[in-house]
């Protein structure tokens, strides 16, 4: 409820999860990019779908530097008593 | 009229999207196919993955294209950056983007491509169920010859 927060609800939340998982989506499509296999023909134009990727991957660097900036903010109580979650760790 | 009775509208023209689409899917069964009886692991697990792919792009024509244009201009836009810049040429050259690309156009059906009108389904999606459902309907060896090569 709005009126009774709670720190377990941020726990709970999937928001975090979102934010891993378009991060992890960045990483997929820098190892597209990273492919040995590189065409034999001419490239094409870049298209929507590369252009999706390219969205997907400025996404992602986006919440990486969300995560990077998230220690500085965090207060000195927080940091001592530190949630066992995987996903809070990641931000970390 | 009551903000009440709104929100109820609202729930009962989506039970109504949902069933029309259920009739869709039964009136089109090549749309959904069948999973491969003796897959298992990750081969299922990735059929069902695509296969949720393609009803999430299916059954929300106008939401999922609004979501393809926001994240096509976010990519022109990240590829106006000197990261972006070299990540798109590198991913224009890719083999790997190339099979990604193979699969997700026999995924989504290409329905997201082409034209739209502002805040509704593409076009292309409207044509496929139509070719799905009416090519489906008129499966007869007369006028099967009046179909062109390759239509669905």
């Amino acid at each position: 409820m709005l009126t009774d927060p709670r720190e377990a609800l941020a726990e709970q939340s999937n928001f975090i999860g979102y934010l891993v998982g378009l991060a992890g989506l960045d990483r997929v499509v820098h190892a597209l990019a990273a492919d040995d296999h590189r065409r034999a023909d001419t490239p094409r134009e870049a298209d929507d779908l590369v252009h999706v990727l390219l969205a997907l991957a400025s996404l992602g660097e986006a919440i990486e530097r969300l995560a990077e900036s998230a220690p500085a903010q965090r207060s000195p109580a927080a940091t001592a008593s530190p949630p066992p979650s995987t996903n809070t760790r990641w931000l970390r | 009229m009551r903000p009440e009775v709104l929100v109820s509208m609202l729930a009962e023209l989506e039970r109504i999207r949902e069933l029309t689409l259920d009739l869709v899917e039964r009136s089109a069964p090549r749309l959904l196919p069948v999973p491969p009886s003796e897959a298992a692991g990750a081969e299922r697990t990735m059929f069902e993955l695509l296969l949720a792919a393609r009803r999430a792009v299916l059954g929300n024509p106008a939401a999922a294209r609004r979501l393809h244009d926001l994240l096509v201009a976010e990519g022109r836009r990240y590829a106006g950056t000197p990261a972006g810049a070299r990540l798109r040429d590198a991913l224009v050259a890719s083999d790997a983007v190339e099979n990604l690309r193979r699969v997700w156009e026999t995924v989504s059906l290409n329905v997201l491509d082409g034209p739209a009108s502002p805040n509704s389904a593409p076009d292309a999606w409207a044509e496929l169920l139509a070719d799905a459902i009416i090519g489906h309907g008129l499966d007869d060896s007369v006028l099967s010859r009046f179909r062109p090569e390759g239509f669905a």
